[in-house]
């Protein structure tokens, strides 16, 4: 998939796709998503901060994630922070919130399906006990 | 003494993996009551033990169900591997074939 940056020239809202979405989730502005060079596109994202690099903001993410979902947080608390704090080591020294359950393979492509949260509903401890590989999700 | 290079029953583990912290108490218990040495390396902040585990990768991951995940064990006698939670029975079994 050949997915490219795009921009509303209206809100300026950023867009990570193949193309860019028909109605900008933002501003409502229809047909307004344009090309845009990575660099601008994020030059435009960096002066909007938006870091999320401590244990509380990582498990208020997944607290947001989770709301009408079919799956929860694991309820061990220590467990939920040792995970986000995982991953924030992680984010430090490979530069991606990976799974600290998992390791990269050093195919860029294949690990970026290693990012928390992934797509664990299609993954075998998802079928077979309800839960994601590490257990920070599990079924409802 | 630990079994040399070549021959050792490896534990790929992650610091901040909570199932591997579980798996601890397993594997402690394991080499307490068989005599089994278990080499314990980390992943995620070794490069060296994280390489060779993608060296073993092929047979890890099948026993992970797909990805290269901790705790894996991998014994470099029989090329065989265990990964996941696994129970002292299980991984005593697979342990001393």
């Amino acid at each position: 998939m050949n997915k490219r940056m795009w921009r509303c020239f209206v809100c300026n809202d950023i867009h990570f796709g193949v193309k860019g979405p028909a109605v900008c989730p933002t501003c409502g502005a229809k047909n307004a998503f344009v090309l845009a060079d990575n660099g601008e596109a994020l030059n435009v994202i960096d002066n909007y901060g938006g870091t999320i690099d401590t244990v509380e903001g990582m498990v208020r993410v997944w607290e947001d994630l989770i709301k009408d979902k079919e799956f929860k947080l694991a309820e061990d608390r220590e467990m939920v922070e040792t995970l986000a704090k995982g991953e924030l080591e992680n984010m430090k020294g490979k530069g991606l919130k990976y799974c600290p359950c998992r390791i990269t393979t050093g195919d860029y492509e294949k690990d970026l399906s290693l990012i928390c949260p992934c797509n664990f509903l299609v993954q075998k401890t998802w079928k077979e006990y309800g839960e994601c590989w590490c257990g920070l999700f599990v079924k409802r | 003494m630990a079994d040399e290079v070549g021959k050792r029953t490896i534990w790929f583990m992650g610091r901040e993996c909570p199932h591997c912290k579980q798996t601890r108490p397993v594997v402690e218990r394991l080499m307490a009551e068989t005599g089994v040495e278990i080499t314990e390396l980390e992943v995620w902040h070794n490069e060296e033990n994280a390489h060779l585990m993608r060296r073993y990768g092929e047979t890890i991951s099948r026993a992970c169900g797909g990805d290269l995940g901790v705790p894996a064990f991998y014994n470099e006698r029989t090329g065989k591997a265990i990964c996941g939670r696994t129970s002292y029975d299980n991984l005593k079994k697979w342990a001393l074939e």
